[in-house]
């Protein structure tokens, strides 16, 4: 028992660390959440009145910090997978296990997680200030944790780099222009294609000033457990054990 | 590399290669194992039978070939063996734990050949100072110490495949898959493979590599030619 725990924890640690070596992650981290919270700020309001949404002004802007946070956090989430997918397998079946190798992968995509939100939400405070520090960290944290879940169960079903890369961006794209404040008021199939829902209601009250009920508190910790749990299954499913 | 939980064996055909083998049950017992891939997109596409029916054994102390042309199937029986591929039909025995090595090194690019040493030690539940010595003495006997510190993606193919090959020495296992090992290696590094898999065969290791130089042929003691699906022993 002792060993598999140092054998997790040992992973886990390395995983962590593994992003961390690539510039181009440490750049991606530091400029997009900064171009989307710029961006959201000049051309959301025009964007979203055209499609016949509401969002506006700061509460715009706060969307483009959640929106970076979810980009970033799907395509590292991807990346991550995708690289690393023989790799992972060939550990899980050296003797760590399907079940910790998740786990590990697991810790190591919530320190992604943290550093994404950090950065969206230090990019938001720069151009804008935070009116509800609390409640902006949250429901950016809630929208990379989404992305993050969607990224890793995409990277360990699609075998191809291109492919599945097309279909994290046609996610987001799809949620993005389904989402609140961006079309009008969600109604049936509208509302089931955004997995984001929830979290960007949040955020655009965060923006707006205002308080968000307990309900849309549940609804987006629970999108965003099951979103976690998702692509969790889904890492251990393919890095399990075949035959 | 790979750990497993020891089985109950099936002794099958009559023993042949080194003393230590004659009188050995199989470790590794694989029995009519078939395997189909869907060629083309569903419905249209039409099933491909790569495997009808493989079955082969290895015995402690032997080193056995695997051979067979190009797409005969030998990847894809050493995946299912190992278990990275699903059978549909067969049986695979293993008695004591796994070790492989696949064809194309399975790293990750970012970190370092000291840090996959050090997982692939604690995946293997190795303690602190039996990880120590067997990486020493693997990095000595593959030559490459020098590159602990270094990053995969600075490393040559040659040099990966060491390490590729290390790790499925790393925790001594009783049963060794190699899938032609030796692609990148020099001649000397070439040679010392052969050494190096002659001691642990002598020292009681079953080990079954896929191999297709004729030149190889000798320093085996049995051969298995994967054909029509199917192992044939020589």
């Amino acid at each position: 028992m002792r060993l598999e725990l140092r054998a997790t924890v040992r992973t886990a640690g390395v995983f962590v660390r593994e992003p961390l070596r690539s510039p181009l992650n440490l750049v991606l981290l530091l400029v997009l959440p900064a171009l989307f919270v710029t961006a959201a700020a000049a051309v959301l309001g025009p964007f979203a009145k055209a499609l016949g949404g509401s969002a506006s002004g700061h509460a715009a802007t706060a969307l483009g910090a959640g929106w970076a946070a979810a980009f970033l956090a799907g395509a590292l989430g991807f990346f991550q997978t995708v690289s690393s997918r023989q790799a992972d397998r060939r550990l899980a079946l050296a003797g760590l296990g399907a079940a910790r190798t998740a786990v590990a992968r697991l810790v190591s995509a919530f320190a992604l997680v943290l550093a994404v939100t950090v950065t969206s939400l230090l990019a938001l405070w720069v151009h804008q200030g935070l009116v509800h520090p609390a409640h902006t960290a949250l429901a950016i944290l809630a929208f990379a944790s989404i992305y993050l879940a969607i990224g890793i169960a995409v990277g360990a079903l699609v075998r191809d780099a291109l492919a599945g890369s097309l279909a994290v961006v046609f996610i987001f794209i799809l949620d993005v222009f389904s989402g609140p404040g961006m079309t009008k008021p969600a109604h049936g199939l509208t509302a089931v294609l955004s997995p984001s829902r929830k979290a960007a209601e949040l955020l655009l009250a965060a923006g707006a000033g205002l308080r968000s009920s307990t309900s849309d508190w549940i609804a987006t910790a629970a999108a965003a457990t099951v979103a976690t749990a998702l692509g969790v299954s889904v890492f251990w499913l393919a890095a399990r054990r075949k035959g | 590399m790979l750990s497993r939980e020891p089985r109950i064996s099936v002794s099958a055909t009559a023993p042949a290669g080194s003393g230590l083998a004659a009188d050995a049950a199989p470790l590794l017992s694989v029995s009519d194992i078939t395997k189909s891939f869907r060629h083309g997109l569903w419905p249209v596409g039409a099933r491909v039978a790569v495997l009808q029916g493989a079955s082969l054994d290895v015995r402690a102390g032997e080193l056995v070939g695997l051979v067979g042309e190009n797409g005969s199937g030998k990847s894809t029986l050493m995946q299912i063996i190992v278990g990275l591929s699903k059978r549909d039909s067969g049986r695979v025995e293993l008695r004591g734990a796994l070790g492989y090595c696949p064809q194309l090194p399975e790293l990750w690019e970012k970190l370092t050949v000291a840090e996959h040493l050090r997982m692939f030690a604690a995946a293997y539940r190795l303690d602190d100072a039996t990880a120590k010595r067997s990486t020493d003495r693997l990095l000595e006997e593959l030559g490459f110490r020098r590159y602990l510190d270094y990053r995969i993606e600075a490393l040559s193919g040659g040099t990966r495949q060491k390490l590729n090959l290390a790790i499925a020495l790393l925790h001594e296992p009783k049963v060794l898959l190699l899938d032609e090992p030796y692609a990148g290696f020099d001649w000397d590094t070439y040679l010392r493979f052969w050494d190096m898999s002659a001691a642990r065969r002598d020292a009681g290791m079953a080990i079954l590599i896929v191999s297709h130089l004729l030149g190889e042929r000798e320093r085996l003691d049995r051969i298995y030619t994967l054909k029509d699906g199917r192992c044939v022993s020589s």
